[in-house]
């Protein structure tokens, strides 16, 4: 990459400007509103600019990096801003814990029905870092259907539409009705489990921002300092992680994550089934025929590998008597140099014979 | 104290220092694009649909054990975690602990494989892996290293096939999958694992990392990207770097009716303590182990928890059980440099210390 390229030169001059012009206005602690970001606006561009000449991974690296860096770049704003106003810093702290809280506060209520909004201020944006687990979900279904991850999530789920759904079908595509109807329950059902995963992880940032306010106590008894907008973000991350720990240890999340993975696999399922159903209307292999394919022939490679095993053995087996065999008459000639043996031998079997001879006589007594 | 000493100065010079290294750093990061991994030369020695069996070269100047070692990694991921790079090699510290070293690679299952079973792995591929090994020594018992689910799998073997195995190692293998701190096995009490095997067929690799990486989702999908901003300029930790990450998200799928069984008999009936666990045709029972067992773990492990991997001591009979532990967690214990100088040579003294 060319010295001349815009990461060096735009992204570096924004940079430059907006910090400096930051740390003036604080300096001179001004009082006025704080320069519209211009930041995230710069980083988009920019990466915009560089990522098609990433290759695939790199990109996916460094799209990760971007969003920390942008969360890190927020809770830096939010504290600096309540830190304009004053020059008490455990104050400026205590406030923006104070706007975290409220924030995850105010953000229940929206997820729950569905109506959130997106702030522009930077400690608005910083919740979207407690979206981390649900993003992570959200990729993962993505990754298994061809819908969007994230095209339930805000569709509010009506009880009215369960109750027709729950209503038999009549006439002749009855069975059909039927289908599509499971399906759309599952449909349903599976945007009701995942608005109650998003609840959970709302209470949890929330519950993170009151364990920060804990840790930043604990700091200041334990006379140590955080020096950095990092030291702040470590504590944020740390606060958040054990909080998050905790919870979904608790039978109550065991729960919720049983319920919404196995309402997704619901839905797949009855997806799966239209599908199927619709394949075999045009004389396609559907996959319920796939699979029992899949099993018959497993089940005859199993039976062909321990024959073969068998065959192995029996082969080996056959050497080892070819192999005894073509030195048996060495075999002869040992044995005729040891007459005592041999009729020592032939004096036991004698003796053997005449006991199992003697033996039904003492059954029958 | 105040808790705090940010001056707006010290704060605005952080983003820019912050911002300088990503802008600059970004550059190695673009050049970075062929990341390799599975560095010790090696021979295919034996192959059956998917799965590889590999033999590892010695160093000419290193004595080898007359009895060989065999790897036995876990489905889930891919096993070249344990030779990554030259200075971070599991592999290339046992040779140079004078093992002759086996590696299974179970390959990537396709939707054609998702009708195989724990009964096809354990008792169909890797005992014939061990047989190609037994007839090529002309031996009758090897050595068996398992890690992790492969540590279950190897497990499972040596209480089935005791007359095959010489010693048996455990690397942060499950044993106890019920331990109170075991979140992954809090997580699928409640799933029916039933329904999502009948419906995905084998269970996709994203579906696995999204797992993983929901244990710790702030430390695992954010908090280490702006820590590698530090590094970025550094080419060779961003390698590094690059190449846990290639790692991490190389997951195969896991075919369908094994992890079904796995999930059901081990995650939900904690089938090693309570039994009635039947593989094929046959009964799993740990106490069928009578051979020397070396069990290692790793004491701050947060997806195979240290209780999960103690809880073996006193099931099996044999009567020659060891444990090392290693300050690390699951991974660090294959990549940290520390673990490297101590647990490869300390296995190979163990081993050595049985065979003579």
């Amino acid at each position: 990459m060319s010295e001349s390229a815009f990461w060096n030169e735009d992204w570096m001059k924004i940079q430059q400007s907006y910090w400096e012009n930051w740390n003036n206005m604080s300096r001179k602690a001004m009082g006025m509103e704080p320069p519209k970001s211009p930041l995230e606006n710069a980083m988009d561009h920019w990466w915009q600019a560089v990522s098609p000449s990433a290759s695939d991974m790199s990109r996916d690296f460094m799209g990760r990096m971007m969003e920390q860096t942008k969360s890190y770049f927020r809770l830096a704003e939010g504290y600096f801003s309540n830190a304009q106003d004053s020059n008490n810093w455990l104050d400026a702290a205590n406030r923006t814990v104070s706007d975290m809280q409220s924030m995850f506060n105010n953000s229940l209520e929206s997820v729950y029905n569905g109506t959130e909004t997106a702030g522009d201020d930077a400690m608005h944006k910083m919740m979207a870092f407690w979206e981390m687990p649900m993003d992570n979900w959200q990729r993962m279904v993505s990754s298994l259907s061809l819908m969007p991850g994230d095209l339930l999530r805000n569709m509010p789920h009506q009880d009215g539409l369960e109750r027709f759904l729950s209503a038999p079908g009549l006439g002749y595509m009855r069975e059909e009705e039927g289908q599509y109807k499971k399906l759309t329950h599952a449909v349903v059902n599976y945007q009701r489990n995942l608005g109650e995963y998003m609840k959970f992880f709302s209470n949890l940032g929330l519950l993170a921002a009151t364990r920060m306010k804990d840790k930043i106590q604990d700091v200041a008894e334990s006379g140590k300092q955080i020096d950095s907008a990092r030291g702040l973000y470590d504590l944020w991350v740390s606060s958040s992680e054990e909080v998050y720990g905790e919870q979904v240890m608790t039978p109550e999340y065991a729960k919720i994550h049983g319920t919404l993975v196995n309402s997704l696999m619901n839905l797949k399922q009855r997806l799966g089934h239209v599908v199927d159903e619709a394949l075999g209307g045009l004389n396609m292999p559907t996959r319920r025929e796939l699979r029992t394919l899949q099993d018959r022939l497993q089940e005859s490679r199993r039976e062909a590998k321990a024959m073969k095993a068998e065959i192995e053995l029996l082969k080996e087996q056959m050497i080892e008597m070819r192999s005894l065999a073509t030195s048996q008459p060495k075999a002869v000639a040992e044995t005729a140099a040891k007459p005592k043996a041999t009729a020592k031998k032939k004096a036991s079997s004698k003796k053997k014979a005449a006991t199992k001879k003697a033996q039904p006589k003492a059954d029958a007594s | 104290m105040q808790p705090f000493n940010m001056r707006p100065d010290q704060l605005a010079e952080e983003m820019l220092d912050y911002s300088r290294k990503l802008g600059k750093g970004v550059e190695n990061l673009l050049n970075a694009d062929k990341i390799d991994a599975g560095v010790t030369p090696k021979v295919e020695v034996y192959s059956e649909d998917k799965l590889r069996l590999y033999r590892y070269e010695s160093p000419a100047d290193v004595v080898q054990s007359s009895v060989p070692t065999l790897i036995v990694y876990a489905l889930v991921n891919r096993p070249y975690m344990t030779d990554l790079q030259e200075n971070r090699s599991t592999v290339r510290n046992l040779l140079a602990a004078g093992q002759d070293v086996y590696l299974v690679d179970w390959g990537y299952p396709d939707e054609a494989d998702r009708a195989l079973t724990m009964d096809d792995y354990i008792n169909g591929y890797l005992d014939r892996c061990v047989d190609v090994i037994r007839k090529r020594h002309k031996l009758d018992k090897i050595n068996i290293l398992g890690i992790c689910q492969g540590g279950a799998f190897s497990l499972c073997y040596a209480s089935m096939h005791p007359d095959k195995v010489k010693n048996l190692v455990t690397m942060v293998t499950p044993v106890d999958f019920k331990t109170p701190d075991n979140m992954l096995s809090a997580w699928v009490q409640h799933m029916d694992v039933d329904l999502l095997i009948d419906t995905l067929g084998n269970v996709p690799g994203e579906l696995l990392n999204w797992t993983f990486l929901s244990l710790k989702p702030f430390s695992l999908t954010g908090q280490k990207y702006l820590s590698m901003v530090d590094v970025l300029e550094d080419e060779d930790k961003l390698k590094n770097f690059l190449r846990m990450e290639k790692w991490i998200f190389d997951s195969p799928d896991q075919a369908g009716e094994t992890f079904r069984q796995f999930t059901k008999d081990f995650y939900q009936q904690n089938g090693f303590l309570e039994g009635g666990v039947k593989i094929g045709d046959r009964q799993v029972d740990l106490k069928n182990i009578t051979c020397p067992v070396l069990n290692i773990y790793a004491e701050q492990d947060h997806l195979v928890p240290p209780d999960a991997s103690r809880a073996l001591r006193g099931l099996t009979s044999s009567k020659d059980y060891t444990e090392l532990s290693f300050p690390g967690g699951h991974i660090g214990i294959y990549v940290s440099g520390k673990a490297q100088k101590e647990v490869p040579p300390s296995i190979g003294k163990w081993l050595d210390e049985r065979i003579k």
